[in-house]
């Protein structure tokens, strides 16, 4: 899930930065990729966010799955989201 | 020209009140020196605004913004909304307190001290006794507590003798990462004292080869985007364009001498919204009664500045003939108001041609 002291700026047309106001450090974001980080609400696992991708955009390519986990791995490795434990009762 | 949505950061005049008169101020005299502090409760909510606008950065200056007793919930009230912080200063008011209150927040850009000199009788020729020794030991004690501290030095008739020896004193003995450099603009109250403090052209020319030297000696610690040392380099690049018969480069032989109007806006103590501290005449609305989206989208007077870029310089009587003219941005909007009245017009102190009439010599190319 998208770490919630980070920063989405929608800049122009449909592309952002996530910015970090802790460290200063602003990471440019696709519009694919804004789409992915507004779906990193706990709810959504990575391949919910890819089904959805694939229904948002006709040419989504076959391995968005991929794609997907790859941009989340990123977002973690930099402090921009982290993943949460689902807790079976 | 693409516009972001928002504006990305915004300098806010957080108090017209200040515990010195420097001589050369650009603040007292202008319309920024207003009667009004505004409230807490005031700033709070626009800050509150400005986070759901994504802002990212806010610059509190003044007046002098450690004058205000309420700076810390300030701070908080920034941080609270996701931003990051930088602040202006004179340093003479920095207390061990509120400077461990910036540490603790740990979103803050800079605190930027204003040093003349390296020492009191240079500094505080113009800002008054005491307040070398004062800042001094406000930049101590920031850097005791790891807060990130700069410098600006305001080059003027009765320190440009003294830049070398300031230079060591930043560098060397404060061990400061480095510094930045202006000299004193025809604005605010340099306007009135403009004869008594602003540099002639012959100073101009002796710093300008002093600044590009010790730029050499400390490399990459001394900055400027106004002042002898950014005219040196700007119009040491222009006459060597010249020189060299090359074709203009995009955007220069236009008003392009200012981008700030695409990234950010400003805010004067009374709580009107301008575009940039020292356009504070231009009044584009209030905070918390008027949208700061809506200003920065469809306001007229932000759309025609945005345009000066499409203004040619040609099309100037003041830069007919001039030879500079394709590798010339036309300087700062806001000196050009305040010495044409027009900040749609070319500014003469960032005048190159006018520089070299008056007797002014650029310092020799290095040998490459």
């Amino acid at each position: 899930m998208a770490n919630p002291l980070v920063v989405l700026r929608e800049e122009f047309d449909d592309w952002a930065v996530l910015f970090d106001p802790d460290t200063g450090n602003a990471f440019g974001l696709n519009p694919v990729g804004v789409f992915i980080w507004k779906l990193l609400d706990g709810r959504h696992t990575a391949d919910d966010i890819a089904l959805a991708l694939a229904s948002e955009w006709s040419d989504a390519p076959e391995n968005a799955r991929e794609h997907v986990a790859e941009l989340i791995e990123s977002l973690v490795s930099n402090g921009l989201a982290g993943y949460k434990i689902a807790m079976d009762r | 020209m693409r516009l972001m949505n928002t504006p990305r950061s915004m300098e806010i005049s957080i108090t017209p009140r200040c515990n010195l008169r420097c001589r050369y101020c650009s603040h007292f005299s202008s319309a920024s020196d207003v009667d009004q502090d505004l409230r807490l409760e005031d700033w709070l909510d626009f800050f509150d605004e400005l986070g759901r606008n994504a802002v990212m950065d806010v610059t509190l200056e003044g007046g002098e913004p450690f004058l205000r007793q309420d700076l810390a919930p300030i701070l908080d009230g920034i941080v609270k909304n996701r931003m990051r912080f930088g602040i202006l200063t004179n340093g003479t008011l920095i207390d061990d307190a509120i400077v461990h209150h910036i540490e603790t927040t740990r979103r803050c850009n800079q605190v930027q001290v204003s040093i003349d000199g390296s020492r009191p009788e240079t500094h505080d020729r113009f800002r008054g006794e005491g307040s070398f020794e004062r800042a001094i030991q406000g930049i101590r004690l920031l850097q005791r507590h790891g807060v990130p501290v700069s410098v600006r030095v305001t080059v003027h008739k009765h320190n440009v003798d003294d830049l070398e020896a300031t230079a060591r004193m930043l560098l060397e003995e404060l061990g400061l990462p480095g510094f930045s450099t202006n000299s004193a603009s025809f604005m605010g109250l340099c306007r009135a004292h403009a004869d008594e403090v602003r540099l002639d052209t012959a100073q101009r020319t002796d710093a300008m080869a002093t600044l590009l030297r010790l730029q050499k000696r400390y490399p990459g610690r001394i900055s400027a985007a106004a002042g002898p040392l950014a005219e040196a380099v700007l119009w040491m690049g222009m006459t060597r364009a010249l020189r060299e018969g090359r074709e203009a480069e995009p955007g220069r032989g236009f008003l392009s001498g200012c981008g700030g109007v695409m990234s950010g806006l400003a805010v004067r103590p009374d709580g009107a919204i301008i575009p940039c501290i020292q356009l504070s005449h231009m009044e584009l609305g209030r905070i918390n009664r008027d949208d700061i989206k809506g200003i920065w989208q469809d306001h007229p007077a932000l759309a025609r500045l945005r345009v000066r870029t499409a203004t040619r310089l040609g099309d100037f009587e003041f830069c007919r003939g001039c030879v500079y003219i394709p590798y010339c941005t036309g300087g700062c909007p806001a000196t050009a108001y305040t010495m044409m009245h027009d900040e749609n017009h070319p500014s003469p102190e960032g005048c190159l041609k006018r520089f070299l009439e008056d007797g002014g010599r650029l310092p020799d190319e290095p040998e490459r």
